[in-house]
């Protein structure tokens, strides 16, 4: 089954609306394409090729007290399948309680069309064997083990509701990466684009190779408080956190958010700005949100100052104002949130900001960050695959791992520096988003490892 | 619609497949979230596929995609999917470097079902949500309360499972889970509690029967005045001190110390590239001390309760129950077809699995648990002079080698001279996992003992999400670091 075409999107969710008893209907349908392959010492150990369709599908009836509001979804675009979804739907929003909070669905929108990249959906498995063979043949000189992954995706996505609104586009994304692990010590590197032109497989391996070939006998180091230059990988692992727990308008009106009392406030110093940009050339996203409502770029924060947070159309009606385009598929268990975290460049290179540095780390990348306090957002994780001591300027032998527990409106309070490059960069629990390296001028590590 | 499967099977192995096994799966979820009083999500997802695996001289290769329910359809799509499934294996043959090798696993062929005393997806809509909106009202009658939620979740999953082997399978699990949260906002804090364990409550499977048992509303002033409290309350201090962890937080201790480090794909480096692996690796089977003589970790998929709890897992092995750490010895691991032989093991202990049926199966935590001992709660307080005692996940980090933990619980008591007393804010405790297992000196007797579940455990890349439980009473660890 090829990637359901946009026009047959639009006439499938078309068809389901007409079907619907209820007041308003809200149709999704995701149809998706991935292929993958993970790998280690033996070539591939995994892989998929595999294709599903989702078909979400929300109801709502109008009451003397609010709307009752139910949501089905089925894997088929099949009758029998999106017929038995849709009495589903209907069957829980006849006695799910009025809630009067939501306002009537968003009507009709102008969003761009966006493109499929041919190239990225028709990436075959002989090809991405290729880069598996490279990366084999690469760690093989150098004694290091592999482990990696690569991938493309492809996905079309409608949303369509009765009362006028209908939105669809294309996405791909292709991923390789590399964990080259040595007999003391790991490297990695990873190349994340939406089309997979954009990927250099040769680099990335590269990249990985050298950094487990310097990662090798690190030596012991205390735990305290350490200057850093942490790569775009680790800046992502952290940054990722304002948009889960802080950045949205349900965690400012819950009283979670770090932004709590500081909207407008100079926060942070005024090298760092964090926006989200769907259009961002690196990693243009779908123009629209899981309401169909238009995204637009919004300033988070400018110069060191939080300047708002993004909504969806309730919040935005709560507020008084215009949707921003944050909304998750609904219904979610999560409010409105950045999706296209775009943390804004400076103008050194990321060995003038290791050059600034007297005594300190280079940190490529960070595992399993987690959220202690959301109000101050506590993190806690461990470096990964790379860490480093910067001595007068000058990156030096690597260091055992270290794990950090501290608070990042503390610890980006102390940035003096952002590389003029940026990456497209993932995180363990989810998202991406587009990062430089930054330098703080202290992150406290609480523990280490022996390795 | 083993049918289906079969026919997948055929198709693979007619188009190159010295091995091929097929799953049709049907998943069905019914989730209800009540957010403050109104209905946040009220959902009911249903997916329906085939995954086909197969090996070609040694390659794996795998192929998904949903099926019809119209029989022709179904019949069409299952037969493209194992036409198709053997191209991938032979598109990668290129990159392998050494062959696949599956352990010896006898064809079952049966069907097997999770006990339920009431079908979750049976009990009237209006019923599941009555007891919510009774949780509601029992969270309410506090200004600082800034969030109530009350949750109920049913899940089914049914598999029909065919294998070039000859076995011929089809189950049905059925899960449920509720709980309820209520979260404060005070004194420039902010702070949750939850019942019976956070993140949408405790999950079994079984039916109905569960979510009665916990007397969700009954909990509901508890779970709010202590939210309350909790944004008044001393942080934890920091040092060195004795901990008792309530079950549902030693759920997450083992799942994440002992659960992760022994699957033995990690302990070989194949997860490397995402999760990370394993300092417990192969030649410390049998000799390495994993913690203190008391410790007595068991998988089990058949525990009763337990989310794995399953005939087959999704190699066709049959269900089964070992020792993982044997009176504080590492003593086994958890392990697939594939992964059985690579210790010398004769058969795989039947711990793979996969989410749905779009995924590659992967080795997964089954149901894992920690033995209970002899001590009764109140004794075990009594017996501590300087401990904090701690309850409810609310925040965990491990590291790539499941070593150097951090896990903050939702709320600790302090413990002074054998006496449970003040309230103690955001708990913080750091160990090494093998120092902090050796400090175990107690464990609850057998009337403390609960099932906990893990519905949402992550592994893989890209990710899947699996469900196991982890049996435990409360237990005692000696000189732990608070930070």
């Amino acid at each position: 089954m090829p990637l359901l075409e946009r026009t047959d999107s639009l006439s499938a969710a078309r068809g389901i609306i007409a079907k619907s008893k209820a007041t308003e209907t809200e149709v999704v349908i995701d149809s998706s394409l991935d292929r993958y392959v993970r790998y280690a010492d033996c070539g591939p150990t995994q892989c998929a090729d595999r294709e599903r369709t989702e078909v979400r599908i929300r109801v709502r009836n109008k009451s003397p007290h609010g709307y009752q509001e139910a949501a089905a979804a089925c894997g088929s675009l099949e009758p029998a399948a999106w017929k038995a979804a849709l009495e589903r739907a209907q069957e829980l929003a006849l006695v799910s309680p009025p809630n009067p909070a939501l306002i009537p669905l968003g009507g009709a929108v102008l969003v761009p069309i966006s493109l499929r990249d041919r190239a990225t959906i028709d990436h075959t498995f002989e090809a991405k064997a290729r880069w598996i063979k490279l990366a084999l043949d690469a760690c093989g000189k150098h004694a290091l083990f592999p482990a990696g992954l690569a991938q493309t995706t492809a996905i079309s996505r409608v949303v369509s509701n009765s009362c006028g609104r209908e939105v669809h586009g294309y996405q791909t994304r292709a991923a390789f990466s590399l964990t080259a692990t040595g007999k003391s010590g790991e490297g990695w590197a990873e190349g994340v684009a939406r089309t997979v032109g954009a990927l250099k497989a040769e680099a990335i391996v590269q990249r990985a190779v050298d950094k487990a070939v310097r990662a090798q006998d690190p030596e012991p180091i205390d735990p305290g408080e350490y200057a850093v230059v942490l790569e775009p990988a680790a800046v992502a692992s952290l940054v990722l956190f304002m948009a889960y727990e802080g950045f949205g308008a349900r965690e400012v009106d819950e009283q979670s958010s770090f932004l709590c009392g500081r909207i407008g406030e100079p926060v942070f110093p005024a090298a760092l700005s964090i926006h989200d940009d769907f259009k961002h050339p690196a990693w243009v996203s779908l123009p629209f949100d899981g309401e169909g409502s238009p995204r637009t770029p919004v300033v988070l924060v400018e110069n060191g100052v939080p300047r708002r947070v993004v909504t969806d159309r309730n919040y935005a009606a709560k507020q008084g104002g215009e949707t921003t385009g944050h909304a998750l598929p609904q219904p979610s268990a999560h409010g409105p949130m950045p999706q296209n975290l775009v943390v804004l460049p400076g103008a050194s290179s990321v060995d003038e900001l290791v050059a600034g540095v007297e005594r300190g780390l280079l940190v490529t990348q960070l595992h399993y960050v987690n959220l202690i306090d959301p109000r101050e957002l506590v993190l806690t994780g461990m470096t990964r695959n790379g860490t480093f001591r910067i001595e007068n300027g000058v990156v030096g032998r690597a260091v055992r791992n270290l794990r950090f527990t501290d608070s990042l409106v503390r610890a980006l309070g102390t940035l003096t520096g952002a590389s003029k490059e940026q990456a497209v960069c993932g995180a363990l629990f989810d998202g991406e988003c587009v990062v430089p390296a930054l330098r703080l001028s202290g992150l406290r590590f609480t523990s280490t490892a022996e390795f | 619609m083993i049918e289906f499967a079969k026919l997948a099977v055929s198709e693979a192995l007619r188009n190159g497949a010295q091995y091929a096994d097929a799953r049709l799966v049907r998943l069905v979820r019914q989730d209800l979230v009540l957010r403050n009083g109104a209905l946040d999500g009220a959902d009911a997802p249903e997916e329906f596929g085939c995954g086909v695996r197969v090996l070609v001289d040694g390659c794996w290769g795998f192929q998904a995609g949903p099926l019809w329910a119209d029989k022709g359809s179904a019949e069409q799509n299952a037969r493209a999917l194992g036409r198709r499934a053997p191209g991938v294996a032979k598109a990668l043959a290129s990159a392998r470097t050494k062959k696949v090798e599956l352990a010896p696993e006898p064809p079952h062929t049966g069907s097997w079902s999770t006990p339920v005393e009431r079908d979750p997806f049976a009990v009237p809509l209006a019923e599941k949500l009555e007891l919510l909106r009774a949780c509601d009202a029992a969270l309410q009658g506090r200004s600082e309360t800034v969030v109530r939620e009350a949750s109920f979740s049913a899940r089914a999953e049914e598999q029909w499972y065919a294998c070039s082997d000859g076995a011929e399978q089809h189950q049905k699990l059925v899960r449920v889970g509720a709980g309820l949260t209520s979260t404060a906002a005070a004194n420039g804090t902010v702070e949750r509690r939850s019942y019976p364990a956070s993140f949408g409550g405790n999950y079994k499977s079984g039916g109905y029967e569960h979510v009665l048992a916990w007397d969700l509303a009954a909990q509901g002033p508890r779970v709010r005045d202590e939210a309350v409290e909790l944004c008044s309350a001393p942080l934890c201090p920091s040092g060195p001190r004795d901990l008792i962890l309530m079950g549902s937080q030693l759920a997450l201790q083992i799942h994440e110390s002992v659960g992760h480090p022994s699957e033995l794909d990690r302990v070989f480096g194949h997860e490397l590239d995402l999760a990370g692996s394993s300092f417990a690796t192969a030649d410390k089977l049998g000799s390495f001390r994993y913690g203190s003589e008391i410790v007595n970790l068991e998988a089990d998929s058949t525990l009763a309760g337990g989310l794995d709890t399953r005939g087959w897992d999704d190699d066709g092995v049959a269900s089964g129950k070992w020792r993982i750490v044997d009176a504080g010895v590492l003593k086994g691991y958890l392990t697939s077809r594939e992964w059985a032989a690579r210790i010398g093991e004769p058969r795989s202990r039947g711990a793979s699995r996969a989410e749905g049926f779009a995924n590659f199966p992967i080795v997964r935590i089954t149901n894992l648990s920690l033995l209970p001992g002899t001590w009764e709660l109140d004794a075990l307080v009594a017996d501590t002079q300087d401990g904090v005692l701690c309850d409810t996940v609310k925040m965990w980090s491990i590291d790539q080698r499941r070593l150097n933990f951090q896990f903050t619980t939702e709320i600790g008591w302090e413990i002074k001279n054998g006496v449970k007393g003040r309230m103690l804010r955001r708990p913080t405790y750091q160990g090494r996992t093998p120092e902090f297992w050796a400090s175990c000196d107690a464990i609850c007797n057998a009337a403390h003992f609960d099932v906990w579940g893990v519905p949402n455990c992550g592994k893989g890349n890209p990710m899947q999400v699996a469900e196991m439980s982890h049996g435990a009473a409360p237990a005692r660890f000696r000189g732990v670091t608070f930070l």
